[in-house]
């Protein structure tokens, strides 16, 4: 049987509530957009399987509620993530300021290595900015991130993003990387995660889960 | 009184405080095929509990009663919901055999109010509710309160229009509730909750049966902390381990915790998790017995 994909790892969605972090998996997994998505609960993920540099690389996408009171339940999933999304809203000021709040959430509870990157996502809502995109640059160098300004809406920058982190923690783990090219039979599994029931893919590589 | 899900739900008003598109946005009507959703459509089609219909989907088939069954029903109902402290004094058992078989959907709404305690503890505090609504929120909790508004039940025809009175409502309920229990404030499960009491009953009703709910059947769900869930969550998956060790031992071998599955089903009371005619099925259960775990 051909292997499904050669890595398998964990990523995470943080930020306030509705900034877009779930449109922005939607855009992302099923290149859907809709604007009443119903506010999310605890967490969620989805899962999909994209190449890179032609390595198969099958990414699990936890998605969190941005409400302050959830978060005794989601950081106990920050040191489960090999790679972080920390989300702004570019129409709130308000959830950028949050960031700093996140960020050293993530300094506390996610594990050493993880690999970051700043998302000021509804950048088509140009007439309602009250973040410029320097801000964003800015901030993201302070922290030694990469920044992406993104719009689930128009579909702008997702695709780009989600690669970029992706390739972030591909390349934190080149090491064991290498290691599979010598033994191509195993997958690698960065999220220590069997993957279970093995359906065929089909063309639709993405299957959300308990959504 | 239950009401029909059909009024107050077309509105186009424009935006609720200002603060939210109104339905003519150019980029809601981009939506394509899913463009029917906002409201527009003349000829929008529903199920009989006011979901909007996708066409292809032709609806789960659902045993529907004889007329004469319903009616039956209704009669015993109206006779109890009349008579409701003696019957809950000396026939609570009946009662309870009446719930499962499921309350009559035209009599829900004022069943759960009884059975709740809500529609008492509502005549003692006949002047709260209007007072609550007629005062300002906390910023702090009407910001996030009106980022939620749009994001339950959207297929919902009561809530599909931005700014309509479903979702005008809902505003009104919840923050009411962060004024009645400031030290709670708001919680986003409780939006989905409150949507559900809408669809059966006005605003002030509604409140009340919240507050039942939060306080007497869910305590501690939706407070800073959420320890009461968490604590659930444990319960739950010990129980789990007693009544199925195959699907406890594989959960705990794929680190699967119950806080990621149960969150939702219990602090939304699985009115986003099963489909329609169960949940009220659920829900007349649960106002009739209580929280989930125990049973
Ligand atoms: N214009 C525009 N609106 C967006 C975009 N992404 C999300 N939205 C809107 O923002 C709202 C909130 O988005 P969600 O994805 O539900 O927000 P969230 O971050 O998941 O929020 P929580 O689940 O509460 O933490 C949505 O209902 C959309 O209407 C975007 O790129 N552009
Ligand atoms: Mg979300």
């Amino acid at each position: 049987m051909a292997k499904q994909y050669d890595v398998l790892f964990r990523l995470l969605l943080i930020g306030d509530s509705g900034v877009g972090k779930t449109c922005l998996l939607c855009r992302f997994t099923d290149n859907e957009f809709h604007p009443s998505h119903i506010s999310t609960i605890g967490v969620d993920f989805k899962m999909k399987t994209i190449d890179v540099d032609g390595i198969k690389v099958r990414i699990q996408i936890w998605d969190t509620a941005g409400q302050e009171r959830y978060q005794t339940i989601t950081k106990q999933y920050y040191r489960r993530a090999q790679g972080i999304f920390l989300v702004y809203d570019i129409t709130s000021e308000r959830s950028y300021q949050h960031i700093m709040k996140w960020a050293s959430d993530v300094d506390e509870y996610a594990p050493d290595g993880v690999q970051k990157i700043l998302i000021g996502n509804k950048a088509d809502e140009e007439h309602k900015r009250q973040v410029g995109k320097h801000q964003g640059m800015k901030l993201a160098e302070e922290y030694g991130m990469d920044f992406y300004e993104t719009s689930a809406c128009t579909n702008y920058n997702i695709k780009e993003s989600f690669t970029r982190l992706t390739e972030l923690v591909l390349m934190a783990h080149r090491k064991e990387l290498d290691g599979l090219r010598l033994a191509s039979n195993d997958e690698l599994n960065l999220a220590e995660l069997e993957e279970d029931g093995r359906k065929a893919d089909g063309t639709a590589n993405s299957k959300s889960c308990w959504c | 009184m239950a009401r029909s899900p059909g009024e107050g739900s077309v509105s186009p008003s424009a935006s609720l405080r200002g603060t939210r598109e109104t339905l003519s946005d150019p980029e809601l009507e981009s939506l394509g095929s899913d463009s029917e959703i906002n409201g527009f459509t003349a000829e929008r089609k529903t199920d009989k509990y006011g979901f909007l219909i996708k066409t292809e989907e032709n609806g789960g088939r659902e045993e529907e009663l004889s007329v004469d069954v319903l009616r039956q029903r209704e009669a015993k109902w109206l006779d109890m919901l009349f008579n409701w402290d003696k019957w809950m004094a000396k026939r609570h058992k009946k009662i309870k055999l009446r719930c499962q078989k499921g309350i009559p959907p035209s009599l829900r709404g004022r069943a759960w109010q009884y059975l709740s305690g809500s529609r008492v503890k509502m005549d003692q505090n006949p002047n709260k509710f209007t007072e609550l609504d007629s005062m300002a929120g906390d910023p702090k909790w009407v910001d996030i309160i009106e980022r939620d508004l749009h994001r339950q039940f959207p297929f919902h025809e009561m809530f599909v229009a931005r700014g309509g009175h479903g979702q005008q409502d809902l505003f009104r309920v919840l923050k009411a509730y962060t004024l009645y229990r400031p030290d709670e404030g708001y919680c986003q499960a409780q939006a989905p909750i409150a949507a559900v009491l809408l669809m059966h009953m006005p605003a002030e009703q509604a409140f009340w049966c919240l507050v039942q709910i939060c306080e007497k059947y869910l305590p501690g769900y939706y407070s800073e902390k959420l320890e009461a869930i968490q604590l659930d969550g444990r319960i739950l998956f010990s129980l789990l381990r007693k009544v199925s060790a195959v699907a406890y031992k594989h959960l705990s071998k794929q680190k699967i915790d119950p806080i990621l599955y149960m969150t939702e089903w219990f602090m939304c009371a699985f009115s986003r998790t099963l489909p329609w005619s169960s949940v009220l099925r659920v829900w007349d259960m649960f106002f009739c017995e209580g929280n989930f775990v125990c049973h």
